[in-house]
């Protein structure tokens, strides 16, 4: 087997744009006016990739900890931002409580990869540690978002059944175990049925790139095993604490219920 | 003349971004009585109820529980001993046992003798549930048994103080007066104080009742009950 990389040289690269032409040709024949959103969105692409190559090898070859925990939290503030944008709420906050989680989630995730299952050593070789919690993070905010989406709006639509229980004495974790559950499953399932397609429906991006760059396939599906079941495990421990964190706030210390639907008289 | 069990001190209230509902209103409700609170819809009737029982926290003033600010309970106490009573009945999946027994579910709960079910059975009789089964399906029962089922689980908490908000819709009028003469007799029996939320004034305002009347964010006697008072019974 061939396992040298073959570089794809500046000329190749630009050779990519005929599909991009193509794409806007289509585009005018059918007055899809989507010209300016490819140009732009072809001009970012090449622009943010050729930079994060930069910075990767940058911070590569700086190999500095304190660099790395950098890029690890700016990465997870930009998540969070992201859900920030995603999930509309009003009348509570939950930037930072996403930003608590996640960096703690990820980290402890992260880490237990690095250090314990692959053995790196140091443990945040910047190699190993940003492209996993890279991609931990890229897939577990969705599930973050799907959960708090859900959580908040089942607090809002089934306000009169909490109330019932907050009324017969449960306090406001009794009273919302059930909306919590449905919140953590429902963030949960897209990475369990992941698990279940893997290999069979699709080849995982990660993989297929460990082997386009000559990697042993039987090697690339070691990693890919172990990215897919750090997915779960940061889904779940970052769903929890975010939906622990996002619930405290949506009761009151009197245990009322903030999140209001329309007034009653 | 009796004690007072709730006191209302120049309470006022507000949903946020709305008209004020209730400003410097000043009440008192003496233990064991039967109160009717009538008025418009939207004016707040509801409000009043969800402010004692601390589903609502009022704008500013105070309100009193046995001589002590409701906000000086624990929330999840305070609401077993003033047991509020939804516009709407809310029942879970599961049998009728299992949302008459869901309270005991809650912490709070935990020390208060769980019911079996020939008491269960023993109440439901009293509220003309004859026909319904502890086995059966809860979300089965018409809205009238659901009413009636929310009303005995509350009960089964052995409140001090019970609020009831009627239901709007006159779906099911029997279920509505079966409520009300129960905790009417309720009132009598175990001296137990209710304030009842009413549609239908004239209807429900009963001799032995105190009616009262929400208008312009006061809570004041109506004027067929001051009238009342007056006559000697």
């Amino acid at each position: 087997m061939n396992t040298s990389v073959i570089e794809i040289s500046n000329l190749q690269l630009a050779f990519g744009l005929v599909f991009i032409i193509l794409a806007g040709v289509l585009s005018l024949m059918h007055s899809l006016k989507l010209e300016k959103d490819l140009l732009i969105g072809t001009l970012r692409t090449f622009v943010q990739l050729l930079l994060l190559g930069f910075v990767l090898k940058f911070i590569f070859n700086i190999d500095r900890m304190w660099l790395v925990a950098l890029v690890f939290v700016l990465m997870i503030f930009f998540a969070a931002w992201t859900i920030r944008g995603r999930v509309k709420e009003r009348q509570v906050s939950y930037f930072w409580p996403v930003f608590l989680s996640m960096t703690a989630g990820y980290f402890l995730i992260a880490f237990m990869v690095t250090f314990v299952v692959i053995g790196v050593d140091p443990w945040w070789r910047p190699q190993y540690f940003i492209p996993l919690s890279g991609m931990v993070i890229g897939n577990s905010m969705n599930a973050m978002a799907i959960s708090l989406e859900r959580l908040l709006g089942d607090l809002r639509g089934r306000r009169q059944e909490i109330e019932m229980m907050l009324c017969l004495g449960a306090d406001y974790k009794e009273a919302s175990q059930g909306i919590f559950r449905d919140a953590m499953r429902a963030g949960m399932i897209p990475s369990i049925n992941s698990m279940m397609a893997v290999g069979v429906v699709f080849i995982p991006g990660m993989m297929t790139g460990q082997i386009l760059a000559g990697a042993d396939p039987v090697s690339a599906i070691r990693y890919q095993i172990v990215v897919m079941v750090m997915l779960v495990g940061s889904t779940a421990i970052g769903s929890f604490l975010v939906l622990s964190l996002v619930r405290r706030r949506c009761f009151s210390p009197s245990q009322q219920l903030l999140l209001r639907q329309r007034h009653s008289s | 003349m009796r004690d007072n069990i709730l006191e209302f001190k120049s309470v006022s209230f507000a949903y946020p971004g709305s008209k004020t509902l209730f400003e410097d209103a000043s009440i008192a409700f003496e233990k064991g009585r039967f109160y009717v609170i009538a008025g418009p819809s939207g004016c707040g009737k509801s409000t009043f109820l969800r402010l004692i029982n601390l589903l609502e926290a009022s704008t500013s003033g105070e309100i009193r529980f046995k001589g002590r600010s409701v906000t000086a309970y624990d929330p999840t106490a305070l609401r077993q001993s003033i047991l509020y009573i939804q516009q709407v009945p809310q029942v879970v999946d599961g049998s009728v046992r299992d949302n008459l027994l869901l309270p005991f579910t809650f912490i709070r709960n935990k020390d208060i003798p769980r019911p079996d079910d020939s008491q269960l059975k023993a109440l439901m009789q009293r509220l003309l549930l004859l026909d319904v089964d502890l086995d059966d399906s809860a979300k089965s029962l018409s809205t009238g048994q659901q009413q009636r089922i929310c009303f005995i689980r509350g009960l089964l908490l052995s409140p001090e103080v019970v609020l009831l908000d009627e239901p709007t819709s006159a779906l099911d009028a029997d279920s509505c007066r079966m409520v009300q003469e129960t905790a009417e007799n309720l009132c009598q029996e175990r001296g137990i104080t209710v304030l009842m939320v009413s549609h239908r004034e004239m209807e429900t305002c009963s001799l032995e009742s105190v009616c009262l009347t929400v208008a312009h964010g006061k809570v004041v006697p109506n004027a067929a009950s001051l009238e009342k008072n007056e006559e000697p019974v």
